[in-house]
């Protein structure tokens, strides 16, 4: 067996941090295998993969104790730059770290760096075009390219130069199911055909546990190595049939679909009871409670139509998933309900009339980065309540979310999943009836997600309406009342999430893959198995 | 076109726009400047900063303008010579503005020789800062309205300083890693694309050098009122030939006018 990465006893701590960010690891990377690092955010996975090529120490700064072994070279020797024949690292934001404008510069940008001779440059380039399938975008500029095809892209910059090691740290969680599947399927074929190494950090486990080899799972900052099942045991993580297989205290728990398809052959369900009889009618219409309509709303974006005919109607207290392919034109709906996009036809109506933006409509962006400024997270949650004039004490809002222990806490210093948490709560303190939520996937790691199911829960109690876009299909059938399904900017389903997610092959929830229409979490199954 | 021309462009102008407080000039110049900026920007944010500089230009004259009622004896000739000064600072603003939006920061990156590569980048990066800073804030103005918070408010400046500063600095940091990642400053480097000296690129260059040769000479032999005269106070020349020559700046807009969306 030959080795890619060696560890042995490494430890690190960020500049200023409090607890190590890695302790005591030591491990082995065996060339040629797909290796999936799991963990709840801030558990140390990006790090680990950035102490692979030398990113850490090197530009981190911090303290750094133990030996990293990337194909034979010391990473405290070696310098990111020296191990870029060797190595090669997608980041997580992957637009943040392109240095060209054209597809085609971008792929060879690398390999100019490693002062590869032009003839053997414009092989290779075709080569891993190929590969990965955007020969089509070649000379596509890149800030016009779709979230799918830039993970892409960054695959092909990072295969070109000829490095066997491939680190991909969350490769998936900004794409659509199938977009998610063709990225997975080029690394799986990188693996089996071409002998690459690939190390991928992920957390949308239901999609990648089954390209795994091995897994190595974070807690903390240590490092276990093991079989993918023991690692997900060990985590207590795991995509749905997993957490079912738990419930019902299958041994072992199933991985795939597929297993878990024959384990449970023998269990016999009931008629799952939230499904109404024969309700698969679109209706986009929940009748006269409706509090907000939009009707033939159509719109466009830089000249392409991103919306035609959108009618949809929505009561008080509901919460409803749009999902749909990356570009299917949720975000340009949102934001024609929220008021920042003004539609070309059709009209937004909240009680008869116009909703106000910031004041009757509030939108939580994708970066909650965008609006966190404050020095608190109490802070900025006041800061919203002062500006809307909301009579409300910020600290009994904030434990009504559960939000009191991080109260003091800076904003930005907090995981990623509870940025989220606290982006979603200084949205919300406008006391806008209607909020709205564009892809809170992000870091979103089981604990957030929890709490923000809590708090959707709250909210329809209090008779707001909660919409999110989303194209995770496993958050869609947890959170959401009620799935609006969009595909070319037209709504093509609407209805129960039972029903609107049976109905496509693409975007259906495990559980609905494995036990039928109306199955929708592993926790609704285990209730009716009792 | 090679990046090269748009450098010698932009120098050229710029030194134009220096040798002069001719206000006549000044306008022609800006009005050229916009005009090839309307025809060869290329797609893409760089496209929007150009209204952050031209605001940052009239910023410019009314601050200039301004300071000379802080000196007195304030005069028609002091106001004057500042609202002139201004003009010529905000008509340099333009034409960096156009500049930054129609030429290629990594092409002109590849330009300079190995030795200069570390300045080079520097500069690569300060170009590309503007037209960052503005889909950021952009972006952030928007976010903070959706909670009811409106940025315009000089109160509420840190709710869109803020996070346009620290996204600012987590991109720059995330282009940086990605850059040595991938092995950038390793030493010696190849070519994937080679930028050609074609005929636009010439005829660019030839123009750009032209008109700043003409405007060197008129300013030498004293012709067509380059520095206008505020004490005393009087109507400056306009020379017809001048005003045409800043015509030979405006090649690019027939020579690399920018790809249909």
């Amino acid at each position: 067996m030959t080795v890619a990465v060696e560890m042995s006893n490494v430890s690190f701590s960020y500049p200023d941090a409090e607890a190590p960010a890695l302790r005591d690891v030591s491990l082995e990377i065996e060339s040629g295998s797909l290796l999936l690092v799991a963990g709840p955010t801030g558990s140390g996975k990006s790090t680990l993969l950035r102490a692979m090529n030398g990113l850490v120490p090197h530009f981190s700064g911090g303290s750094f104790a133990g030996r990293v072994c990337t194909e034979g070279r010391d990473t405290v020797e070696h310098p990111p730059r020296y191990l870029a024949d060797v190595v090669a690292f997608v980041p997580q934001e992957v637009q943040a770290a392109f240095v060209l404008d054209r597809v085609e510069d971008e792929v060879a940008y690398a390999m100019e760096n490693l002062a590869i001779e032009p003839r053997v440059m414009r092989r290779r380039v075709e080569e891993v075009l190929d590969i990965v399938g955007i020969e089509p975008l070649r000379s596509r500029r890149v800030d016009s390219l779709s979230g799918g095809e830039l993970q892409r892209v960054a695959i092909a910059a990072a295969l070109a130069p000829g490095a066997h090691i491939l680190l991909l740290d969350e490769p998936t969680s900004q794409l659509d199911p199938q977009g998610a599947e063709d990225v997975l399927n080029v690394l799986q074929r990188l693996v089996h055909d071409l002998g690459y190494t690939v190390v991928l950090a992920e957390h949308r486990l239901d999609r990648v546990a089954t390209y795994a080899d091995n897994a190595l799972g974070c807690l903390d900052g240590s490092v276990t190595a093991g079989a993918v099942p023991d690692i997900l045991d060990l985590l207590q993580a795991g995509p749905p049939v997993t957490r079912l297989g738990r419930l019902l205290g299958w041994k072992p728990p199933p991985l795939t679909v597929r297993d878990a398809r024959a384990a449970a052959s023998t269990l016999h369900l009931p008629e799952p009871a939230s499904v109404p009889a024969a309700s698969s009618v679109p209706s986009g219409d929940s009748g006269a409670d409706a509090v907000l309509v939009c009707t033939d709303l159509g719109a466009e974006y830089e000249g392409v139509v991103a919306l035609r005919d959108v009618s949809l109607s929505f009561g008080a207290g509901e919460v409803v998933s749009l999902v749909g392919r990356n570009g299917a034109g949720k975000s340009t709906l949102l934001r024609c309900l929220a008021g920042l996009h003004v539609p070309s036809a059709g009209q937004v109506r909240w009680l008869g009339r116009q909703p106000r933006t910031g004041r009757d409509v509030a939108l939580c962006p994708q970066s909650p980065e965008t609006l966190l400024f404050s020095p608190t997270v109490r802070e900025e949650v006041a800061v919203t309540m002062r500006s809307s004039g909301s009579p409300r004490a910020v600290d009994d809002y904030l434990d009504e979310l559960g939000l009191t222990e991080l109260s003091q806490r800076h904003p930005r210093d907090v995981s990623a999943g509870q940025r989220l948490l606290v982006a979603v709560a200084a949205v919300a303190a406008t006391e806008a009836p209607i909020i709205l939520l564009d892809e809170p996937t992000r870091g979103l790691d089981p604990e957030s997600k929890s709490m923000l199911a809590a708090i959707f829960e709250t909210w329809s109690r209090h008779g707001r309406v909660v919409i999110l876009a989303t194209h995770d299909v496993e958050l869609a059938a947890e959170l959401a009342h009620r799935v609006v399904m969009l595909s070319g900017g037209e709504v093509i389903a609407d209805g129960e999430p039972g029903d609107v997610l049976a109905d496509s092959s693409v975007f259906s929830p495990q559980m609905t893959r494995v036990f039928g229409r109306g199955w929708l979490t592993p926790e609704q199954v285990a209730a009716a198995v009792g | 076109m090679h990046q090269g021309a748009w450098l010698l462009w932009a120098t050229a102008a710029g030194l134009v726009a220096i040798s002069t407080t001719n206000p006549f000039y000044l306008l022609a110049l800006v009005g050229v400047a916009l005009l090839v900026h309307a025809a060869c920007a290329r797609p893409g944010p760089a496209l929007r900063s150009l209204k952050v500089f031209v605001a940052f230009g009239l910023i410019t004259i009314v601050t200039r303008t301004g300071l000379t009622f802080l000196s007195p004896p304030v005069s028609a000739s002091s106001v004057v010579t500042g609202l002139l000064e201004g003009l010529r600072l905000a008509t340099l603003l333009t034409v960096f503005g156009t500049f930054n939006a129609v030429s290629d920061p990594s092409a002109i990156l590849k330009l300079a020789p190995r030795r200069f590569h570390e300045a080079s980048l520097a500069a690569a990066l300060a170009l590309s800062i503007a037209p960052r800073t503005v889909v950021a804030a952009g972006e952030v103005r928007e976010a903070q309205r959706m909670r009811g918070i409106h940025v315009s408010r000089l109160r509420m400046l840190p709710a869109l300083a803020v996070p346009v500063l620290e996204t600012g600095m987590e991109q720059a940091m995330a282009l940086a890693e990605s850059m040595d990642a991938r092995g950038h400053g390793r030493g010696r480097r190849s070519r994937y694309r080679t930028q050609r000296w074609d005929r636009g690129s010439l005829a660019v260059s030839l123009g750009a050098a032209l008109a700043l040769a003409v405007f060197v000479i008129a300013g030498r032999i004293g012709h067509g009122d380059l520095s206008v005269s505020t004490y005393p106070l009087v109507w400056p020349d306009v020379s017809v030939v001048l005003v045409g020559i800043l015509l030979a700046l405006c090649v690019p807009v027939a020579v690399d006018p920018a790809p249909q969306r």
